[in-house]
């Protein structure tokens, strides 16, 4: 199976789903699913030669599918904690350099 | 005199601008105040991913035997979460571990509740969920240990409260 021809048909399907249900956030969307897509080619791949082999069953490979999407969801929260804790480090400097500063001039 | 006056007024509005300054800054940090570094939270999060990897790889075999263990497993998650939940600006966290032990989503509880509905799972099966699980909980670690391990966020957390 041509996994870059599904990856595509995934897209299209996934874009044109989402798409009805989403049209506010049509750019956010296709993003989104990009994003899983690229995240995801390399175990598509590898789940659905299983498939095909039979060594997975259309359930397992749907489970595995939902369990993909899922751990989208903690790297999304994985990025915007340390998103948070980079520019919690960021505040920490500029609150010393503030303190430093005003100290100086004033007292 | 004049003079006198004029000096202890200007050093007065300077102190008023340095406080000001001050509480403005810190009233800005509230939203950025995060968790600072837990040793449990993290020794907790390896603990349950080795126990975890270890009981999942006994999915080909009948969930009636491994039953109590995983019953036991999934109660350790349960802690986990109320700890985790109870702890001042630890949302992201929270969230995570709420994820994984969510039964409807397809991660740890998931995959137990899988194994429970279907007496047991195919080893590729359960070799490729062991994957997306640990690949799961290294988030929760990494996170964890990439918190602040200084002081410096102790007393910003302090200033920020007082």
């Amino acid at each position: 199976m041509d996994i870059d021809a599904l990856i595509k048909l995934l897209k299209d399907e996934l874009v044109s789903v989402l798409g009805e249900s989403y049209s506010d956030y049509k750019k956010e969307t296709k993003e989104d699913v990009e994003s899983f897509l690229t995240l995801s080619k390399v175990k598509l791949e590898r789940w659905t030669g299983l498939l095909q082999s039979g060594e997975l069953t259309p359930d397992d490979y749907e489970w595995l599918l939902k369990s993909q999407k899922d751990l989208l969801v903690l790297n999304a929260l994985y990025q915007a904690g340390v998103s948070k804790l980079r520019l919690g480090h960021l505040k920490n400097k500029i609150i010393k350099t503030i303190v430093n500063t005003v100290i100086t001039v004033v007292i | 005199m004049i003079f006198k006056a004029t000096i202890k007024k200007m050093v007065s509005i300077k102190k008023s601008v340095f406080i000001m300054t001050l509480v403005l800054v810190l009233s800005s940090c509230q939203s950025l105040k995060t968790a600072i570094f837990d040793q449990y939270s993290y020794q907790q999060a390896i603990s349950i991913k080795v126990e975890s990897l270890n009981l999942m790889s006994d999915a080909d075999q009948s969930f009636s035997v491994y039953e109590v263990e995983v019953q036991d497993l999934l109660l350790e998650l349960q802690k986990m979460i109320e700890y985790e939940k109870n702890k001042p600006d630890n949302e992201v966290s929270y969230a995570m571990w709420k994820v994984l032990a969510n039964k409807e989503k397809n991660l740890l509880a998931g995959f137990f509740k899988r194994w429970k509905d279907g007496g047991k799972l195919s080893e590729t099966f359960t070799n490729e969920a062991k994957l997306q699980v640990a690949e799961a909980l290294d988030l929760i670690i990494k996170y964890e240990a990439q918190k602040n391990k200084t002081n410096e966020t102790n007393i910003l957390n302090f200033l920020g409260t007082n």
